[in-house]
């Protein structure tokens, strides 16, 4: 096995055999267990808030994941003194940052999957109870879950960029916190100060916030939540464009994290 | 060519208050082929900072560093040798034989060699019965027996070892010195730190010792022991009344004599003793050890 495969493994056994990780996920299973009883206190639209509990809490686990796992990655490693000994083999940094976040996407992809699938009869069970206007159409509801997954690895690489550069949990903890917020927000201040009522604000203002707005990550691109609830149609360019968008960010972070944890002296 | 050629690298560190400490000082230094060479210091010498500097995990300031012919840090100088750090860590959910996996790929060696090799290393530092059990639950001295198995399992030809006894009970030290003696029989190079005398005496051909980041003796181990004889214990069955009188008796049992002969008056004695026809028992001689030799060396720098 390649050296890449090996480092992926070994991260995602660290992932897999964390204490904390499997509290949470049961805690996950616990919640979409109890979607079916939850929507049925929506006397109407109970396959509606079926679809949209399960999909949001796999969601919120994906997003908690993460930010966990990335955030507690790289530095944690430099400070336990495990790079002393790993990046004294003939494993190159760079190797070493990829295998990182190939492992948290992995795991994020896996346990989305997992949770999918877990959530299906549950939805169904849901909207049999009380027959709904709408289909289900479970091709949005898969694009929807990817898109979450997709959402969830991007914050995880921004976790992991700033893990590769700090010395403690606080950054790369808070600063993904703060770059999901700023990320979900986006597009509507972005919105907000490109419409017709703004024509007041300084020119330069809102160039300085379209700059921002470039940088920080769009994660409204990803939100297909809509379209899986009421069962509208999704556009395959809107597909298209998340994924190139999300490849695209997601490999720009990762350069960025090789960049500066190449340069990082340890020791 | 040579294992390790190490000329004038110096290192600083920075300290409290914008401060900076001088961890090493022009350090020049060859390790031949074949060799034990161990780096004696006290604590703070800058043992450490020296075999970091090697293993590419700091950079010098200046000066330059080469592991056969490469250049320290690079990919061709990392594969070239078995690195054990100064009181290693390791991933501790992983079992010894997962994390030696780890190993051998990173020196992509083969599934069927990683597991035979491991077989090896884990027999040799006695970690069999504990190989598949997470690292958790492991004592300082099996992680240190995990750190010497880890740096043997591609069998290089350099070894790199910071503090190897350390952590270790008397029996785990027993068997890496003898772990350390094999090697050099096999034509292996060692080049390992320590701030033991006795270690160095046990197993080094030399020793370099360090005090406040700067190569103070480099010496041939042998040659120290040889130079530190300043006398000798000689036994004498009924010595002559001459005799008794020029070398006092340092102990007299009615039969047997001891006296104590300087380096220097050895040869009068030698002389005296066979026109005399004396009955000489035993001749020892008496050594300043190695220990004395260092810390002669660690006061005067100190001064
Ligand atoms: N990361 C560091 N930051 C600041 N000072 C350091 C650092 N590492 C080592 N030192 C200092 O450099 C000197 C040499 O340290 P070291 O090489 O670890 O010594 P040894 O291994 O011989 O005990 C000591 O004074 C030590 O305090
Ligand atoms: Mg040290």
């Amino acid at each position: 096995m390649s050296k890449f495969a090996v480092l992926i493994q070994v991260n995602l056994k660290t992932i897999l055999r964390d204490r904390i990780l499997h509290a949470i996920l049961g805690a996950v299973v616990v919640g979409l267990l109890l979607v079916p009883a939850i929507s049925s206190f929506s006397m109407r639209q109970v396959q509606e808030l079926a679809i949209s509990l399960a999909l949001s809490g796999i969601s919120f686990f994906l997003l908690v994941m993460a930010i966990l796992l990335g955030s507690s990655s790289i530095w944690r490693d430099v400070e336990q003194r495990h790079t002393t000994s790993v990046l004294t083999l003939p494993l190159s940094r760079t190797t070493y940052v990829l295998a990182k976040f190939a492992a948290i996407a992995i795991f994020l992809l896996g346990t989305g999957i997992l949770l999918g699938i877990c959530s299906i009869p549950l939805i169904s069970v849901a909207a049999a109870s009380y027959p709904s206007d709408q289909p289900i159409l479970w091709g949005n509801l898969v694009v929807a879950l990817c898109g979450d997954i997709a959402k969830s690895m991007l914050i995880a690489a921004m976790a992991l960029l700033l893990s590769s550069i700090s010395t403690s949990f606080y950054l790369p903890f808070f600063g993904s916190v703060v770059l999901y917020l700023c990320g979900s927000a986006s597009q509507e201040v972005y919105e907000y100060v490109t419409g017709e009522f703004v024509r007041a604000m300084h020119p330069l203002v809102i160039v300085i916030i379209k700059s921002v707005y470039c940088l920080l990550p769009n994660l409204a691109a990803f939100n297909y939540k809509v379209q899986a609830v009421y069962a509208l149609p999704i556009p395959f360019e809107q597909i298209a464009w998340s994924v190139g968008y999300g490849t695209l960010y997601v490999a720009m972070i990762l350069v960025l994290a090789v960049l500066t944890f190449n340069r990082r002296v340890l020791g | 060519m040579n294992p390790i050629l190490i000329e004038r690298i110096s290192k600083s560190y920075k300290g409290k208050k914008g401060q900076r400490i001088q961890a090493l000082s022009e350090l020049t230094l060859e390790v031949k082929p074949g060799e034990i060479l161990g780096v004696l210091g006290p604590n703070g010498a800058g043992k450490s900072t020296t075999i970091k500097i090697l293993t590419g995990q700091i950079p010098p300031d200046s000066g330059t560093v080469e592991i056969l012919g490469a250049m320290a840090g690079s990919m061709q100088a990392r594969s070239a040798f078995g690195y054990l750090p100064e009181n290693p860590a390791f991933y501790d959910f992983l079992t010894p034989r997962e994390y030696l996996h780890l190993v051998g790929a990173a020196f992509a060696m083969s599934v069927d060699r990683i597991k035979s090799e491991s077989d090896r290393v884990l027999a040799l530092l006695d970690l069999q019965t504990d190989s598949d059990r997470p690292l958790r639950g492991f004592s300082k001295g099996m992680v240190q027996r995990l750190g010497l198995a880890q740096a043997l399992l591609h069998d290089p030809d350099l070894f790199i070892w910071d503090e190897p006894m350390s952590g270790l009970d008397p029996m785990g030290r027993a068997l890496v010195k003898g772990l350390m003696l094999e090697l050099k029989r096999r034509g292996k190079t060692i080049f390992f730190s320590t701030h033991v005398t006795a270690d160095v005496e046990a197993v080094c051909d030399r020793v370099a010792v360090i005090v406040g980041g700067r190569l103070q003796a480099l010496n041939d181990v042998q040659e120290i022991l040889a130079d530190g004889i300043e006398g000798y214990q000689v036994q004498i069955l009924n010595p002559s009344a001459e005799l008794a009188a020029r070398f006092s008796a340092s102990e007299d049992n009615g039969v047997m004599t001891e006296l104590y002969v300087s380096r220097e008056a050895l040869p009068g004695f030698l002389d005296l003793a066979s026109r005399g026809g004396e009955d000489i028992r035993l001749i020892e001689p008496r050594r300043r050890n190695l220990e004395q030799f260092f810390l002669d060396i660690v006061s005067r720098n100190q001064r």
